[in-house]
């Protein structure tokens, strides 16, 4: 559905982008996360030419993003957090208005959707809070059934019972519309994404299918007889090892249960007690921040 | 409404999760033989999961006897089988995995045996206990 190879987008003074190259499978919810800053967003408005990339390419629906028309972006819902909308406008002629747009346009659909939002049609865009202007946008995207959803940062700032409204419609588009979300928290939508990003500063750190990132990732506690220090030279694999008299701790990126054992059998003397505990993967993503920041400390 | 609820449980595949939500729910008689089950789009909006992890939900639990498909009408909850002796040593390497963490961390067969009696009344029907 989206394919970037090399991406890279620099500005005069920094890059925001630096070799992203990444697939976006058929029928996936992709999550592209990272911290603010990672370059999520810049990847997106190059994804939906809105900026062009200073090297590299995006393929979008089979063509180059640069050459994004009108008939690939019928196809194509997009609501970002910081979109501009005709504010002036009723939001029952904002409906009219993009129907006009979308030769796919389903009336049934829209009409659903601003009842399930409680969209009030006779206000203008400008009175509406700013849950109501994402919905809005969000119900003009999907009533005209695109193939591909392309969201950006869609549930900063907005509460509880909109963002489970905003979920219910994004898993009503599973499997037939394929979804791109970029968003710096991922725990909304962590049992619906079926692949994830990890950007940081500009870079990609890993892509994987959600059921092997979360297989491959554990805490692992271990207990000591006696208090000895950290040997050196420890896997790479293993972030921010922690010592605390005779406890270790530190967050397997590699983890599977007889090697990572061997490992800690062969790495310390006297091991008393292994644990491994299962991680969110909030705890999953922190664990990754915390590991650069102190890298590059 | 889908009358059971996912506890997130970090690390283990979420098809899994709602899978052993739901079995939860038919053994414990939320939904008992007979009952429609929620149909792919009803589970995925219920559980917030994509529908082709939904639509895998289903169709393991009817590979393993758990749903009947009924072409042109949906799925409903299969009857339970008959309770057979003998069964318990499929689950042999449960139970040993079981034992040694009790046995590790301390804690006596009586209390296990009560904290399984327990476990079992909460979740199995009256009529399988």
């Amino acid at each position: 559905m989206i394919r970037t190879d090399r991406l890279t987008k620099r500005y005069r003074h920094n890059e925001a982008l630096h070799d992203l190259t990444l697939e976006v499978p058929p029928g996936s919810v992709f999550a592209l996360v990272g911290p603010n800053g990672a370059g999520k967003s810049t990847a997106i408005k190059i994804i939906m030419n809105l900026i062009r990339p200073s090297v590299g390419r995006a393929e979008v629906l089979g063509i180059d993003s640069t050459r994004l028309g009108a008939v690939e972006l019928a196809q194509i819902g997009y609501v970002s957090e910081n979109q501009r909308l005709p504010e002036w406008m009723r939001v029952d002629y904002f409906l009219e208005y993009c129907r006009a747009f979308y030769p796919s346009w389903d009336n049934g659909l829209a009409e659903e959707l601003v009842r399930h939002y409680h969209l009030p049609l006779d206000r203008r865009l400008s009175a509406l809070s700013r849950g109501m202007k994402v919905k809005a946008a969000l119900a003009v995207s999907l009533a005209y059934r695109p193939r591909l959803i392309v969201l950006d940062e869609p549930f900063s700032g907005l509460d509880v019972l909109v963002r489970e409204q905003l979920i219910e419609s994004i898993v009503d588009c599973t499997p037939e519309a394929t979804v791109l979300i970029a968003s710096h928290d991922l725990t909304e939508i962590e049992s619906l994404a079926t692949h994830v990003a990890y950007l940081n500063e500009g870079r990609l750190e890993f892509v994987e299918e959600m059921e092997v990132l979360s297989a491959r990732f554990r805490e692992i506690e271990i207990t000591l007889d006696s208090p000895s220090g950290l040997p050196s030279g420890l896997p790479a694999a293993w972030l921010d090892p922690e010592l605390s008299g005779v406890v270790v701790r530190f967050t397997d990126t590699h983890y599977e249960p007889v090697r990572s054992r061997d490992e800690v059998a062969r790495r310390f003397a006297g091991v008393r007690e292994i644990q491994s505990r299962e991680m969110s993967f909030r705890s999953i993503f922190l664990a990754l921040a915390k590991s650069r920041r102190t890298q590059c400390a | 409404m889908v009358p059971f609820r996912l506890v997130a449980h970090p690390g283990v595949p979420i098809a899994e999760q709602v899978a052993f939500a739901a079995k939860k729910a038919i053994f414990s008689g939320k939904l008992r033989p007979g009952d429609p089950f929620p149909s792919v789009r009803a589970l995925g909006r219920a559980m917030k999961i994509h529908a082709n992890t939904a639509q895998k939900v289903i169709a393991q639990l009817a590979a393993e006897g758990l749903l009947d498909v009924l072409p042109g009408i949906g799925t409903v909850i299969a009857q339970p089988p008959a309770p057979r002796n003998g069964r318990a040593r499929l689950l042999t390497r449960d139970i040993e995995q079981l034992v040694v963490q009790a046995i590790q961390i301390g804690v006596s067969m009586g209390e296990l045996q009560a904290a399984l009696g327990d476990c079992w009344r909460r979740l199995a029907r009256e009529d399988t206990a």
